[in-house]
C-alpha cells in the first residue's frame, strides 16, 4: 500500500510541476499584440476599433460645449447647466467637465490610430491595398483628432507613437497643423475612394474615403489660413482640394441631398450629404456605450416636452436666421406642453423662451405626433463633415484665394438654394464674398453640428464682434473676448490632461 | 470533618453494610465549570446501562451497586465516578481543553494551542449560535480582534469586505485567502460556504503563521474546518429562523409642494406654475421602494458514525427577501462529510458539497442613478403611473433624468442561477508513528447562468432578452509529508513539507439580443431576438509551491518555527514567475517557569514573536501582457462587428508584491483561565506594490502595471474573554476586543499621488479619491467647502449666501485645482463587545460592533441636495433652510443665486462613517427536558439585528458603500449604495 500512495504523488506531483509549460500563459480568448496586425481580418479589426472610439467624442455634446461661445448657441445658466454656460459666457475654467469628453476620446482615438500606424508594415499576410487603406485610416482619424483638439485648446501634446510619456510637453499649433497636413496628404493616397461589405451602408460610406481625406485637408487649409496661423497660401491648396473632391463626388459616393430636413430624417441616417460620420444604432444588442448616441434627442428639447434643455438657439441669431425650410428643419416650431397636443405653443410659450434646435430628433426613440420619448438614447448620425461644408469651403477658398469665380458662387448657391435662398448678391469682393459664407456657414450648420460656427468665429477673428448682436433677455457675459488679443478663443487645457 | 462530610461517610457506610451488589437507581445533575447544566450528556457504566441527561442536566440510572459510570460529552473530557455509597451524584465536566482548544489548525497541520508561534485566533462556532447569521461574514463580524467586517451591499447575497489587519495592497484584491478543509477557495467565496456547516475558523493574522501559504496569504488567511461525526453518537439537528426586515433609516425629503417651490426659487421660473395644487398628493417613493421583507433559514443535519466510519450531513435552506421590493436570493445546500479509517495506518476523507442560488435582481445595485438614489431624488410631485388602471409607468419625470426606480424594481427581470461545488477528496498514510503522508486533491467550481429581459418599460422601443453562462473550476493538489518525533521527553520536532499545484480556469459565453418581437417567452427564447450578438472568454491561471516547515519545542518552554515557501506564478512572465517567502517566529511560555508558577493567579503566559515575509499575485491572469480590447462596432445597423483597440502596453518586468511583518504577542491567562487576555503588536510593510498607475489622458488614458511603492500598516490588538459571572443559575461571559490599524503609503516611486478612476460621472465629474504618499489607502481629494459666504467675495466672484470653498491653489478661482486631502475611507478602529447571560433555561446575548475613523463620500445624499447634470432639483428636506440675510446660520446656499457654484467634489458631501451598532441582542430559551421527552432538546430564540446604531453618518447606512469589496484604494463611497436592513428574528432548534 505504502508503495502505491508513493508511486501516486510523485506521478502527481512529477506531471504538474515538470511540465514546463504549467505556469506559461496561453490568453486563448483574447487577442495578443505581438499576433496582431498580422493579416487583413487584423487590420480590419485594428480600424473598426478606431472607428468605435473616435464615435465616442460624439455621443453626447459634453465636448461641443467648448463650441458654445458662438452667437448661435446657448444654454441657461443654472442647475447642471453651469459648465456650458461657463463656455457660453466666457468663464470657462480648467475643471470644466464637460470639454474632457473631446480631450479623453479624441486622444483614445490617436492612441489606437498610432498603433495601426507603427504595425501597418508587419501585416505581411494582408494585401498591400488592405495595408494601404488600414494606415490611411489610422492616419485620417489621428489628423481629424488633432484637428478638433488644436482648435480647441491651441497647444496639445502631439503624440505620434504607441509610447507612454510622462508630463508631455504641447506642441504649438503650427507643429499640430504639420503633422495634420502630413497625416491627411498621406491618408488622401492610401485609402480607397469607396469601401465594401459592412463599411458601406445603403450606399454610404461608413470608414473615411480618399474623399474624406481630401475634404478634411481643405477644410484643414481653410483655417490654416485664418487664425491663429494666418498662412494665406493656404486658401489656394483649400480650394484645389476641395475642388477634387467636388469633382470626383460620384466616385465617393456623396452629393448634396435635395431637401435639407432629409439630411437629418430618422429615415435618411445613411445619406449621400455625408463625406464623413460617426454612425450609431441604440438598438444593436449589448448596449454598448458607443453604439448609441445621447446627442438626441432629449438634450435639444425643452424640459416641458420631457427634455433636457442642454442647448437652444440664441435670440438674435435665430431672428436673423433667414426662413426657409432650413430654418424649418433646423429650429422647433410648435412645442406641446406636457407632450399634449390639444396645448401647443411656439417657443415664447416655454420656460426658457428660446427656440430650441431640432436636427437630432427625429429619431427611433422620439414620438414625432406628441414630442414625448421612450428613451434618452438615440441612434442619430452626427455627421462631421456633411457635402455642403465641402461646398462651402471651396467657395471661400476660392474667393479669397483667386477672388469669386462662378464655381464659387455655383458651390455657395448650390447650397443656399436648397435652403430656399436666392443666389447671392453679384460680384462680391473676395472679403465680402468670404464674410457671406461664413454667415451661411452659421445657418447651414446652426445647431450643435460639429462644423460648429465657433471655429469660423476664431479663425476669422470675430468672436467678440459676434457677441455684439447678443440679445437682452440672453445669460449676461462674464467678458467679452477680444479679437485682438483672442482672450477665450482657446479653451482652458483640463486640469487632468 | 463538616456536617456534610460526615452525613457523607454516614450513607456510603449504611449503603455498603446494607447491600453492597445490589442493582439500584442513581440519581444525579451533570454541570459544567461554571456550573451550568449539561444536556444531552451520555451516562452509561460497562454493563450497557445507558441515559442522558435532560434539559436541567439531571439522569436518571439504574446501576449496579458498585458500577462505575461514564460521563462523556462532546467538548469535554470523560468523566468517570463509582456510585458506591452515591444515590444522588453531582458531577462536573471539565473542557477537554486538549480536544477542542488545545489543538489549531495552522494550514499543512495542526499545532498545540498553547505552542503557537504565531497570530492565530481562533472563532468556534459556538460564539454565534444565537445570532441568526446568514453567512460567514455575519458570523465573524466583531467577533476576532484584527478582523474587519463590513456589509458593503444589505443585498440579499451581497458583497461584504473583510480585511485582516488592514489592507496592503493599491489595487489588488485585499480580502484573505479562504481555507476550507484543505481546499483554498479560488472560484468560490466566503460567502458559498454555508455557515451552518462551520465548526470552527482559524484567523491566521500574521506572516509568520501565513507564510506557509506564500504567495496567496498576504492578507491574511481563514482556515475554515467544517463540521465532521462524532463515533458513537448519532444526532439529528434542525435550525430554523423567520427573520422580519426592515429599513434603518430613510431619508427626510420635500413633500411635493416644497419640492415645487423650491423647484421655482431655483430656476426663477415658474417650472411648476402652481405648487399648491400637489396639496396631499405627495408620492414617497422610499415607501415605495422599501419592503418589510422577510428571510428564512432551514439547516437539517445528522452525524454520527463509529470508530472507523464517520458522517456528516446536512440540508439547508435559505430565502432571503430584499429590502428593495423584487429582489431576492435562495440557496439549498447540501453537504456530505465522511470520513473512514481503512486501517491503523490509512484513512481517507471525503467531503462533498452542492449548492444551488437562484438571484433576482440582486446584482450590484452601486451605481449611479440606481433605483436607491432614483427613489431618493424622483421628484413628489411625480406620479408612479400615468394610467394606474392600465399600469402604465410614469417611466420619466421632471428630474432626475433616471427612470421611474419603482417601474425599475418591479419591471426588471435579471436573474442569476449558480451551481457551487466542493469536491475534496483525501488520503493519508501513517508510515509509522513519526511519519505521515497526506494527500489532498481539491475542486471549487462554480456554474453560473444569468438571464435577463427588458420588457417594454424598461425599454418602449427596444426590448431585448439575453443569457450568458461562466463556469469557473480550481483544480488543486497538496502533498504533505509530516515528521513528528519528541526526543528524549525534550525536544519536541515537527517537520512538514508540501508539494502543490493549482490551476484555475475560467471561461463564459453570452448571447445578447434586442428588438425582441414579444416577452411572452421571457428570456428562454433567444431566438426572438431580431439583432442578437455573442461573445466568449478564456482565463485561466496556475501556481506551482513548494514548502518546508520546522517547529521546534524544547522543554515544552521555549518554541521555534521555521518556514520557507518557494511559489511559481503564471502571471509573471520569466524568471519573474518565482519568488521565495520565509518565516521564522519564536515564542516563551513562562507560565511553564517556576518563578511565574509561583504567582498563583496567573495559569497561563505566553510570549510570542514573528518575522515573516509573504508576496502577492492578485492581479488578473495575462495582466502583464498589455491585451488588446475588444470592442464591438455597430457601423450604424443592428448586428456587431468586432474590433480591437490598442492596450497598455506589455509589463513583463512586472514581479511579485511582498509584504514583510513582524509581530509581538503574550497570551495571559488568569484565575484558571477566568480571564484570557491576548494582545498582538505588528507592522507589515509591503513593498513592491503591483500598482495600476494611471496613463495621461493625452496617451490614451487607461492604466499601466508596475511595481511601485510601499505600503505599511501597523497595529496594535488587544482581546479579553472573562467569565465575569459564574453562579449556580446565573452566568455572564463577556469577550470584548479592539483593534487600532494605522494604514499609510510610504512611497509611489517618483510619484507623489496616483489618481484612482472616476466614479459616478454626471453626478461626480473628476476624481475624488487619490492614493497619496503619507495618507492611508482611500484617501479622499476634495473641495475643502468652509459653508456659506455671509458676504460677498469679490475676489473669486461670490455673493453672500453663496457656497463657500477654499482657493487652495490661489488662482484666483475655485475649481478641481483646489482639492485636497481630506480624510480616508479606511477605519482606524475596530471594536466588539458580546455579552451572553445565563439564567436558569434562559440565555441572552447582547453583541456590539464597531468602526471609528473612516468617512465616507455620500453621493447618494449628494444626489438629493444640489442640482447636477442628472438631477435637476433638490428632494432633502434640509435644503429648504438655505441662507438669506435672515438666516445667516444656514449651510445651504441661497438656490436663487446666478454666482453660486456646486461642486459635488467637494468636502460638504464628505460624512463621518465611525458607528457603533447593537449587532445582535437575543434572548433563548430551552425548553425544560420534562416537557419534550424523546427529544434531547429545544432552544427557542427571540432576537433583533442593527435595532440601534450610534453614527453621524447621514445616509441610510454607514455599512454599505458602492465601492468594490476586494479594493482599498477605491473605498467609502456611497453611490446609491444597497442598506442592510434591521431584522426582527424568531430563531428554533432542535435535537434529536
Amino acid at each position: 500500500m505504502k508503495k502505491y500512495i508513493l508511486i501516486l504523488i510523485v506521478a502527481l506531483t512529477a506531471a504538474t510541476s515538470c511540465k514546463k509549460s504549467f505556469l506559461e500563459e496561453d490568453p486563448k480568448g483574447s487577442i495578443l499584440p505581438k499576433t496582431f496586425y498580422k493579416n487583413g481580418n487584423d487590420l480590419n479589426q485594428a480600424m473598426t476599433g478606431i472607428a468605435f472610439t473616435f464615435n465616442g467624442a460624439w455621443n453626447q455634446t459634453g465636448g461641443m460645449s467648448i463650441t458654445f461661445g458662438a452667437d448661435d448657441i446657448t444654454t441657461f445658466r443654472g442647475g447642471n447647466k453651469i459648465s456650458f454656460s461657463d463656455f457660453d459666457t466666457f468663464q470657462a475654467n480648467s475643471s470644466n467637465d464637460r470639454m474632457a469628453v473631446w480631450w479623453n476620446n479624441f486622444y483614445k482615438t490617436i492612441k489606437s490610430s498610432n498603433a495601426l500606424i507603427i504595425n501597418y508594415p508587419n501585416a505581411t499576410d494582408a494585401t498591400a491595398a488592405e495595408r494601404d487603406n488600414a494606415a490611411g485610416l489610422a492616419l485620417f482619424y489621428r489628423a481629424t483628432c488633432y484637428f478638433f483638439l488644436t482648435r480647441s485648446w491651441g497647444s496639445v501634446p502631439l503624440i505620434t507613437e504607441p509610447v507612454i510619456v510622462a508630463d508631455r510637453p504641447n506642441s504649438t499649433p503650427d507643429k499640430v497643423y504639420e503633422l495634420i497636413v502630413a497625416d491627411l496628404k498621406k491618408a488622401e493616397t492610401m485609402l480607397p475612394d469607396s469601401w465594401t461589405g459592412v463599411k458601406i451602408q445603403n450606399g454610404v460610406n461608413i470608414f473615411p474615403t480618399a474623399g474624406s481625406a481630401k475634404a478634411m485637408l481643405a477644410s484643414v487649409y481653410l483655417t490654416m489660413a485664418g487664425w491663429p496661423l494666418k498662412q494665406a497660401d493656404k486658401y489656394a491648396l483649400a480650394a484645389t482640394k476641395a475642388k477634387e473632391v467636388i469633382d470626383n463626388k460620384a466616385k465617393y459616393k456623396i452629393d448634396l441631398m435635395g431637401s435639407f430636413a432629409d439630411i437629418f430624417a430618422k429615415e435618411g441616417k445613411f445619406n449621400k450629404e455625408a463625406v464623413f460620420g460617426c454612425y450609431y444604432n441604440n438598438n444593436a444588442p449589448g448596449g454598448v456605450w458607443e453604439n448609441g448616441s445621447q446627442m438626441g434627442p432629449p438634450n435639444f428639447m425643452p424640459g416641458e416636452e420631457g427634455g433636457w434643455d442642454e442647448a437652444f438657439g440664441e435670440i438674435s441669431f435665430y431672428n436673423n436666421f433667414p426662413a426657409g425650410p432650413r430654418k424649418d428643419a433646423t429650429y422647433r416650431k410648435t412645442y406641446y406642453l406636457g407632450n399634449d397636443v390639444s396645448k401647443p405653443v411656439d417657443y415664447t410659450g416655454l420656460l426658457r423662451k428660446h427656440p430650441y434646435f431640432t436636427k437630432y430628433n427625429d429619431d427611433i426613440s422620439y414620438n414625432q405626433t406628441n414630442h414625448s420619448m421612450s428613451d434618452w438614447w438615440g441612434s442619430h448620425t452626427v455627421f462631421i463633415l456633411r457635402y455642403a461644408d465641402v461646398l462651402l469651403t471651396y467657395a471661400e477658398a476660392k474667393a479669397m484665394s483667386t477672388g469669386a469665380d462662378i464655381t464659387a458662387y455655383d458651390a455657395v448657391n448650390a447650397v443656399r438654394g436648397r435652403a430656399g435662398l436666392g443666389p447671392l448678391t453679384p460680384a462680391l469682393s473676395p472679403t465680402a464674398f468670404r464674410d457671406a459664407v461664413i454667415e451661411e456657414r452659421g445657418w447651414e450648420f446652426a445647431g450643435c453640428e460639429p462644423a460648429a460656427r465657433w471655429f469660423d468665429l476664431i479663425r476669422t477673428e470675430t468672436v467678440g464682434k459676434a457677441t455684439l448682436n447678443r440679445h437682452a433677455s440672453e445669460e449676461p457675459l462674464k467678458a467679452v473676448p477680444n479679437d485682438a488679443t483672442h482672450t477665450s478663443y482657446w479653451a482652458p487645457l483640463p486640469i487632468v490632461r | 470533618m463538616n456536617l456534610k462530610k460526615l452525613t457523607f461517610f454516614f450513607i456510603i457506610y449504611s449503603i455498603w453494610s446494607i447491600n453492597a451488589f445490589a442493582q439500584r437507581v442513581v440519581n444525579g445533575t451533570v454541570k459544567d465549570q461554571n456550573g451550568a447544566p449539561l444536556m444531552g450528556v451520555a451516562v452509561s457504566d460497562k454493563n450497557g446501562a445507558a441515559t442522558q441527561t435532560n434539559g436541567n442536566g439531571e439522569f436518571k440510572i439504574s446501576v449496579a451497586d458498585n458500577a462505575t459510570l461514564y460521563f462523556s460529552y462532546l467538548g469535554f473530557k470523560v468523566q468517570t465516578m463509582s456510585v458506591k455509597g452515591n444515590s444522588k451524584i453531582e458531577v462536573t465536566l471539565l473542557e477537554d481543553t486538549k480536544l477542542l482548544e488545545s489543538v489549531v489548525v495552522i494550514g499543512y497541520g495542526v499545532q498545540k494551542k498553547s505552542d503557537l508561534t504565531g497570530a492565530v485566533s481562533t472563532l468556534n462556532s459556538k460564539a454565534y449560535k444565537d445570532q441568526p447569521v446568514l453567512n460567514v461574514s455575519a458570523a465573524l463580524q466583531g467577533r476576532v480582534a484584527g478582523v474587519s467586517v463590513t456589509n458593503n451591499s444589505g443585498a440579499p447575497g451581497g458583497q461584504t469586505k473583510i480585511r485582516i489587519r488592514g489592507a496592503n495592497s493599491v489595487n489588488n484584491n485585499n480580502s484573505p485567502l479562504y481555507v476550507v478543509d484543505g481546499v483554498a477557495l479560488t472560484s468560490l467565496d466566503l460567502q458559498d460556504i454555508n455557515v451552518n456547516d462551520i465548526e470552527s475558523m482559524e484567523l491566521l493574522k500574521d506572516a509568520s503563521a501565513t507564510a506557509v501559504y506564500g504567495s496567496r496569504g498576504a492578507n491574511g488567511v481563514i482556515i475554515v474546518t467544517t463540521k465532521k461525526g462524532v463515533a458513537g453518537k448519532n444526532k439529528i439537528s434542525y435550525n430554523a429562523f423567520v427573520s422580519s426586515n426592515k429599513a434603518m433609516e430613510k431619508y427626510d425629503l420635500m413633500d411635493a409642494v416644497t419640492y415645487a417651490e423650491q423647484a421655482n426659487l431655483r430656476t426663477g421660473l415658474s417650472v411648476f406654475p402652481n405648487p399648491a395644487q400637489f396639496a396631499g398628493k405627495s408620492t414617497d417613493w422610499q415607501n415605495l421602494l422599501f419592503d418589510n421583507a422577510t428571510t428564512q433559514s432551514h439547516q437539517l443535519s445528522l452525524s454520527g458514525g463509529a470508530e472507523k466510519a464517520k458522517y456528516f450531513v446536512s440540508a439547508n435552506y435559505i430565502d432571503q427577501n430584499g429590502l428593495l421590493i423584487n429582489t431576492n436570493q435562495e440557496k439549498y445546500g447540501l453537504r456530505s462529510n465522511l470520513d473512514f479509517k481503512i486501517n491503523e495506518k490509512l484513512s481517507f476523507g471525503l467531503n462533498v458539497v452542492a449548492q444551488r442560488t437562484n438571484s433576482k435582481n440582486n446584482g450590484d445595485l452601486g451605481y449611479k442613478g440606481n433605483p436607491v438614489m432614483a427613489g431618493i431624488t424622483w421628484a413628489p410631485t411625480e406620479k408612479v403611473y400615468d394610467d394606474e388602471a392600465t399600469g402604465a409607468y410614469n417611466r420619466n419625470a421632471i428630474s432626475p433624468i433616471w427612470l421611474n426606480p419603482y417601474m425599475t424594481l418591479k419591471e426588471s427581470e435579471g436573474r442569476n442561477f449558480s451551481n457551487a461545488g466542493i469536491f475534496n477528496g483525501r488520503i493519508k498514510y501513517d508510515f509509522t508513528d513519526w511519519l505521515s503522508l497526506s494527500v489532498n486533491a481539491g475542486l471549487d467550481a462554480l456554474i453560473s447562468k444569468s438571464a435577463s429581459l427588458r420588457n417594454k418599460w424598461m425599454n418602449p422601443t427596444n426590448m431585448g432578452s439575453s443569457q450568458g453562462l461562466s463556469e469557473a473550476y480550481t483544480f488543486q493538489n497538496s502533498n504533505v509529508l509530516t515528521f513528528h518525533k519528541n526526543f528524549n521527553q525534550k525536544h519536541d520536532l515537527t517537520a512538514t513539507a508540501l508539494a502543490e499545484n493549482t490551476s484555475s480556469t475560467f471561461t463564459n459565453f453570452a448571447a445578447n439580443g434586442s428588438n425582441l418581437s414579444s416577452t411572452s417567452n421571457g428570456y428562454y427564447n433567444l431566438g426572438l431576438n431580431g439583432s442578437q450578438s455573442i461573445s466568449s472568454g478564456y482565463s485561466k491561471n496556475t501556481l506551482l509551491s513548494f514548502m518546508g516547515r520546522v517547529a521546534y519545542s524544547f522543554n515544552n518552554k521555549y518554541l521555534a518555527t521555521a518556514s520557507l515557501r518557494r511559489d511559481g506564478s503564471s502571471k509573471f512572465q520569466g524568471s519573474n514567475k518565482w519568488g521565495n517567502f520565509p518565516s521564522f517566529s519564536l515564542g516563551w511560555k513562562l507560565s511553564e517557569e517556576q518563578f511565574i508558577k509561583d504567582i498563583k493567579f496567573i495559569s497561563e503566559l505566553k510570549l510570542r514573536g514573528g518575522w515573516g515575509e509573504i508576496g502577492n499575485q492578485g492581479i488578473n491572469a495575462y495582466s502583464t501582457l498589455g491585451l488588446l480590447n475588444p470592442v464591438l462596432y455597430s457601423f450604424g445597423t443592428l448586428s456587431h462587428t468586432q474590433g480591437y483597440t490598442a492596450g497598455s502596453p506589455a509589463t513583463p518586468d512586472v514581479k511579485w508584491e511582498t509584504t514583510k511583518q513582524i509581530d509581538l504577542g503574550i497570551d495571559l491567562g488568569l484565575f484558571g483561565n477566568r480571564i484570557t487576555i491576548v494582545a498582538d503588536y505588528y507592522n507589515k510593510n509591503t513593498d513592491n506594490l503591483l500598482l495600476f498607475t494611471k496613463i495621461d489622458n493625452y496617451d490614451g488614458g487607461g492604466s499601466l502595471l508596475k511595481n511601485i511603492g510601499k505600503v505599511n500598516n501597523k497595529g496594535f490588538e488587544f482581546a479579553i474573554d472573562a467569565k465575569a459571572i459564574t453562579a449556580d443559575n446565573f452566568s455572564w461571559n463577556t469577550g470584548f476586543n479592539i483593534a487600532f490599524n494605522k494604514n499609510k503609503v510610504v512611497s509611489l516611486g517618483k510619484d507623489n499621488m496616483v489618481f484612482r478612476a472616476k466614479t459616478g460621472s454626471g453626478l461626480i465629474n473628476t476624481e475624488i479619491q487619490t492614493v497619496k504618499v503619507g495618507e492611508p489607502l482611500g484617501a479622499f481629494y476634495l473641495i475643502p467647502w468652509q459653508g456659506i459666504y455671509s458676504q460677498d467675495d469679490a475676489t473669486l466672484g461670490y455673493k453672500a449666501g453663496d457656497n463657500r470653498y477654499t482657493d487652495v491653489s490661489g488662482n484666483n478661482s475655485i475649481g478641481y485645482e483646489d482639492r485636497v486631502i481630506s480624510g480616508s475611507a479606511t477605519p482606524k478602529v475596530q471594536l466588539g463587545f458580546n455579552n451572553n447571560f445565563t439564567y436558569k433555561a434562559f440565555e441572552l446575548n447582547v453583541f456590539f460592533q464597531g468602526s471609528f475613523g473612516n468617512k465616507i463620500f455620500n453621493a447618494t445624499y449628494a444626489s438629493t441636495a444640489v442640482p447636477t447634470s442628472d438631477v435637476a432639483y433638490p428632494t432633502l428636506q434640509e435644503t429648504v433652510n438655505y441662507w438669506t440675510p435672515q438666516n445667516r446660520g444656514a449651510v445651504w446656499a441661497n438656490p436663487a443665486s446666478k454666482t453660486n457654484r456646486n461642486y459635488v467634489e467637494s468636502t460638504q458631501f464628505l460624512q463621518d462613517g465611525s458607528y457603533v451598532r447593537l449587532k445582535n441582542v437575543s434572548l433563548s430559551y430551552s425548553v425544560p427536558q420534562t416537557l419534550i421527552k424523546k427529544l434531547s432538546s429545544i432552544k427557542i430564540t427571540a432576537s433583533a439585528q442593527n435595532y440601534l446604531t450610534f453614527t453621524k453618518y447621514k445616509g441610510f447606512d454607514p455599512e454599505a458603500t458602492s465601492t468594490p469589496a476586494a479594493s482599498d484604494a477605491d473605498a467609502g463611497i456611497d453611490l446609491g449604495a444597497y442598506p442592510s436592513p434591521k431584522t426582527l428574528t424568531l430563531g428554533l432548534g432542535v435535537n434529536f
